[in-house]
Order: structure tokens, then C-alpha cells, then sequence
């Protein structure tokens, strides 16, 4: 068996860093300028709300949102008077995924580190490690039966220094101190070189013939560390901390070329590589309090619960702990950057009545729209989408009816603080809808820059690259023109069968006050909550 | 389908023996008396993976906030033998509902 595609994810790579990283006569990522010179590249725009569960789910479906039906790491779900929080996993996905058509048409494949792929299909023909999963439960999500075993035989194979440490996480409900955030930039470099331990050790002794792994420290990095990666930050005079986290985050980087270099020379010179982020990343400088806004404007009522410590938990977290029998419009979690309207579904139910929702929405977005920064006039909210324009599908029902982009592209908080809108004491890294899209390898175009792409062409150009069909029902396409004349004459992208249903899942666990502050405190450290 | 107590019992502990392999517990005994939370250091997101991991085995959901829920407040902690009285009791309502 031999490996035909490589693909190597980096979560919130963005061209604007990468560029600086990849210039000069002695760049941070030499194998990575190599790959510009010599590849394809193209940016890639992600989902509408450019968020890691939605963008790679679609990368890995070929679909949007709409159709897989993962809009968030979190799933508000109404019930009657009550709204609860469930968390999302492979199940819910409604599509078939690349590594289950791949293996039922008989090709060996291996993820590793993908968000929502656990729990595994079970299904799968190859090797699965599951990102997003605790040290404790990789044995049990890792496919096949035996792989951890494997795995553990690699030397200084460590589950603690892979997986995510909730525990060390936690820690972050606070504000970071530099202390605490230069730790953050060190725990990822024995994490990074975890993963790449195994995608080396699979692509040597297994070579599936679709070979993938994807390194998520650019986007925790970037996150927490972006003063200090953005190159239009690095002007002017610099304190000794930000020199130090300024190397620091290019040691990252160096390393993590390294490990590309060495995955691409591993795979040898027959292999077509593919390197994608699910979102680009830019800054962000105000916070933009919106359940704030919407209790100014009377859509949204906060619980007024008795001062005890539970309680302050709950809204030092702001897990969009609201009176629900009041309130008619929120914004359950800060990543959405959704507004959800609440209808009610039966006579004396809370929320609006059918017959009045629209006019509630055309009411709310006019509010939105109004929505200024009190010093300039300037709209803070500059994009609002309905959600059947941006979110079209089996699964749109589950998505906020409303999607906002704010000005500078960043995350909502969902605290009960005013005022409303504020600057931030310093800037932070969030996500920016283009990402990238790198092509390298026998059949690739030299030096090309192509238009910007979809993430969901992604999922159809992996397929194409291993010698299947895409399938009829796929949105994404193949950009033909990043292969040569010669191998696009030689391989013609086939149009095949559409996917297979999945069954979707709607009865998803409830979870717990604490495993809810577990992945707050996760979403805090990325930077979704102020 | 019949799920006596005791199969189901020794499903439920096989998977958490399984589970918790590798973590370094210091009991070597697992039986329907033993405490998640006391005695086998699980804490809410290793509860949540067992129950995922129960419904893989049983090829269904199996409604799990009914039993972490009690009164609108989750259990401080379960016991082996109380999840596999769930399960049987959910396995049967399953049966007589002919699913």
C-alpha cells in the first residue's frame, strides 16, 4: 500500500502570518517558503461564522453548515420554558465524511487530531486519533481496536502532553498573566510533536493512501499570543516579555515546518500534499458585549438569582444564564456570534408567537443595525445574516436566526456587563473568514496563485487526489486549475454517487454545570469570551 | 430483547474496566457497589464519554440525563449497580415499546 495524498490541517492559519514567516534570505518556515515557491496557493474562505467546529466539519463533509448541521462547539436546545446546552460530537454530523466514503470504496485512510471525529465511525477502513478528546478517553476513540497500544510502543509517546488537558485549561477563568500565557505558548510545543510522532509513525509503517493529520497550536497560539505573531505588531520599541514570546511563538513555528518537511519527505516524492486552515485569523480590539445590548433594547431578561457562589460562577462564566420566561431573544454562546429567537411552540409557552416572528426579526435587525459605537457613529454590527440565506439545509433549524459579523471580525461576549461595547486593554487574535489553501507535489501548478476557494472544495480535492470519484452531492469542487495541464488530462475529476445518510442524532447528552465551566474555560483560553 | 441485571452489570463494568485502564486508579476491583466518582476519580466529562461509550455498546440512546438528573440538580455520584439498573430499565421500556 502506498500513500497517495498527504493532507496536513493547520487550524487558523492565516496568509498574513505566514507570508512573514516564509520571507526573507532566512525565513522561520524555509520547507513552507519552498512549498509557496514550488506549490499552488489560494485563500480559503471558511464558513459563514468562521468558527473550528462548523469549518472543519465542512472541510471533511464537502458541505456547509446547513447540511452537517454542526454550527458551534455547543447546541442550544430548547425545551418548553427551559433552554439547555448540549455538546456536539461526531454523531450529530448529518453527512457522510471524506475518511467514510474513502473507506468504503477500499482506501486505507488516517486522521488524526480532527475535531468531531470522535466518537469514530465505525466503519472505518484505517487509523483514527481523534482531536478534541481528554487523555483519559483516547483509547477508547482511537480506531482500530489496538491502535493506543501501537501508539504507546513510539518512543516518548505521552497521552497527557497530546491530548487536551481540560485541568490545565481550567486554570484560564482568570485573566491570563504573562506568566501564564508563555506557559500556554510552551505547552504546545511537546503537544505539536506529539501528533507529528504518530502522523510519522503511520505514514512509515502503514501508509494509508489518504494520509492526514492537522496541528491545532497555530490557532491556540495565535489566540492568546497574537500580539506577538502579527508582523504589523512587531514595530516600534518592544518590552524584553514580548521579545521573549515573540521568539518563543517562531520556536513554535520553526518546529512546526520541520515537522511538515519531514512529513512530505516521509511520504516521498510521488505523494500530492495538500495543507489547509479551517479560518484565517486577524485582530481584534473591542469587546462587544451583545446580550447586553439586547437586554438595553428588552429582547433579553437576566436570571435574578440570589448572590451565592454557584450563581457567580454561572455568570463569571456566562453560559447565557437568563429568566427564559422573559426573554425573546439571545445569544447562547459567545463562538455563535448567533442570535436565537424564541417561538413559542404551543399556546402559553414562552417566547414569540409564530405569526409574530418575523416582524420580531425585521425589529431586531433594525435595532442591530443601530447598534453604534457611541464615540464615531460607526455600525459595530456590520454584516447581519438570516440564517436561511447563510445556513440553507436540512439542519438550518438548528442554527441562531440570526448571524452577525462584528466590525473587527471578533467574538461576541455574552456577559452581563456594560457598557455594551469597549475597547479591549490590548488586542487579541480572532478568527478572519480566509484561511489557506496550499497545493504541492507531481501534478501540482508551480508557483500559482489561484482565486479564493471554499472550504468545502477542500473534502472534493482530497478525493480527487486519491483517485475517487467526488460525489454528486458534494458542494465543494475541485480546482481543476491547480493541477498541471498534463495530470488534468491524465485524471479527469469523475463526478460519482452521491453520499449515504447519515443518521443524525437529536437527543444529544445534556451536560453538566461543571463540564460547562470545563468548556468555558476551553473557549476562554481561544479567546471567545472576554 | 432480555437484559438480566447481572449481563447488564458485568456490560457496564467490562466498559469501565476498559475505560479506565490506563489512568492509574489504585482499586483493582470494580463491582456494582463501586462509586464513580469515589473510588474511581471520574470526574463530569469522563461520566459523559461512559455514557456515550454505553450507548455505542448498546446501539442506542439510552436517555442518560434522566439519570444525572435528579430534582433539576445532577448526582454528586453513581454507583456501577445503579447505572446498570438504568440501562436494564430502559433497555425493557425500549422492548415494550417494540423498538
Amino acid at each position: 500500500m502506498t500513500t497517495r495524498t498527504l493532507f496536513i490541517g493547520m487550524d487558523g492559519a492565516t496568509f498574513t502570518v505566514l507570508d512573514d514567516l516564509t520571507a526573507g534570505a532566512e525565513p522561520v518556515m524555509p520547507f513552507l517558503a519552498k512549498i509557496f515557491r514550488e506549490g499552488t496557493r489560494a485563500k480559503l474562505r471558511s464558513t459563514p461564522n468562521p468558527l473550528t467546529p462548523p469549518a472543519w466539519v465542512s472541510l471533511m463533509t464537502g458541505r456547509s453548515p446547513g447540511h452537517h448541521g454542526v454550527f458551534d462547539f455547543i447546541r442550544t436546545e430548547e425545551r418548553g420554558d427551559d433552554v439547555f446546552f448540549t455538546l456536539y460530537d461526531s454523531r450529530d454530523c448529518r453527512v457522510e465524511t471524506i475518511w467514510s466514503i474513502a473507506s468504503r470504496q477500499g482506501m486505507r485512510v488516517a486522521a488524526l487530531n480532527f475535531p468531531f471525529t470522535a466518537p469514530p465511525p465505525p466503519d472505518l477502513n484505517g487509523f483514527m486519533v481523534p482531536g478534541f478528546v481528554p487523555w483519559r478517553h483516547l483509547r477508547r476513540n482511537c480506531v482500530p481496536k489496538g491502535l493506543y497500544d501501537q501508539l504507546k510502543a513510539i518512543p516518548d509517546f505521552n497521552p497527557k502532553e497530546l491530548a487536551w488537558d481540560f485541568e490545565q485549561e481550567k486554570q484560564a477563568l482568570d485573566e491570563l498573566s504573562d506568566e501564564d500565557r508563555e506557559n500556554w505558548v510552551r505547552y504546545h510545543l511537546p503537544r505539536e510533536m506529539q501528533w507529528f510522532r504518530i502522523a510519522d509513525y503511520l505514514l512509515r509503517e502503514e501508509a494509508p493512501e489518504l494520509m492526514a493529520v492537522m496541528f491545532d497550536g497555530v490557532d491556540k497560539l495565535q489566540h492568546q499570543a497574537w500580539l506577538y505573531i502579527d508582523p504589523r505588531q512587531q514595530n516600534g520599541e518592544r518590552s524584553e516579555y514580548h521579545q521573549r514570546m515573540r521568539a518563543l511563538c517562531m520556536d513554535y513555528f520553526r518546529q512546526l515546518d520541520g515537522f511538515i518537511e519531514r512529513l512530505v519527505t516521509a511520504a516521498g516524492p510521488d505523494v500530492q500534499v495538500f495543507m489547509a486552515s479551517d479560518h484565517g485569523f486577524t485582530a481584534t480590539w473591542e469587546i462587544v458585549r451583545i446580550n447586553a445590548y439586547l437586554h438595553e433594547k428588552g429582547y433579553l431578561h437576566w436570571l435574578d438569582a440570589p448572590k451565592t457562589d454557584a450563581t457567580k460562577r454561572r455568570e463569571d462564566s456566562m453560559f447565557a444564564y437568563l429568566d427564559w420566561e422573559k426573554t425573546v431573544a439571545y445569544c447562547g454562546t459567545p463562538s455563535s456570534n448567533g442570535i436565537t429567537i424564541r417561538v413559542a411552540r404551543e399556546p402559553g409557552q414562552s417566547g414569540v408567537r409564530p405569526e409574530d416572528y418575523e416582524a420580531l426579526r425585521q425589529r431586531l435587525i433594525a435595532d442591530l443595525r443601530e447598534f453604534r459605537d457611541p464615540n464615531s457613529g460607526e455600525r459595530i454590527v456590520t454584516e447581519i445574516h438570516l440564517r436561511e440565506d447563510v445556513f440553507p439545509g436540512a439542519a438550518m433549524q438548528d442554527a441562531p436566526d440570526l448571524l452577525l459579523v462584528l466590525r473587527d471580525f471578533g467574538f461576541v461576549s455574552i456577559k452581563n456587563k456594560t457598557p455594551a461595547v469597549e475597547a479591549r486593554p490590548c488586542i487579541a487574535g480572532t478568527h478572519h473568514p480566509d484561511g489557506v489553501f496550499l497545493a504541492y507535489g507531481p501534478g501540482i501548478a508551480r508557483g500559482s496563485i489561484l482565486d479564493r476557494r471554499n472550504i468545502v472544495d477542500v473534502g472534493a480535492t482530497l478525493l480527487h487526489s486519491v483517485g475517487l470519484p467526488v460525489p454528486s452531492d458534494f458542494e465543494g469542487r475541485v480546482p481543476e486549475e491547480l493541477f498541471t495541464a498534463a495530470h488534468r488530462a491524465a485524471h479527469p475529476v469523475e463526478i460519482g454517487p452521491p453520499t449515504r445518510q447519515q443518521r443524525a442524532d437529536e437527543n444529544a447528552e445534556a451536560i453538566s454545570d461543571d463540564e460547562k465551566d470545563k468548556i468555558m474555560a476551553q473557549l476562554q483560553m481561544l479567546g471567545y469570551v472576554e | 430483547m432480555q437484559a438480566p441485571r447481572q449481563t447488564v452489570e458485568q456490560s457496564v463494568i467490562a466498559i469501565v474496566e476498559d475505560l479506565t485502564q490506563d489512568w492509574g486508579l489504585e482499586t483493582d476491583h470494580i463491582d456494582g457497589s463501586t462509586l464513580l466518582v469515589d473510588q474511581l476519580d471520574f470526574a463530569s466529562v469522563d461520566i459523559i464519554q461512559l455514557c456515550v461509550a454505553l450507548e455505542q455498546f448498546y446501539g442506542r440512546k439510552l436517555g442518560f440525563p434522566e439519570l444525572l438528573l435528579v430534582d433539576g440538580r445532577y448526582v454528586n455520584d453513581l454507583s456501577i449497580a445503579q447505572i446498570a439498573a438504568f440501562v436494564e430499565s430502559r433497555i425493557e421500556l425500549d422492548g415494550r415499546a417494540g423498538r
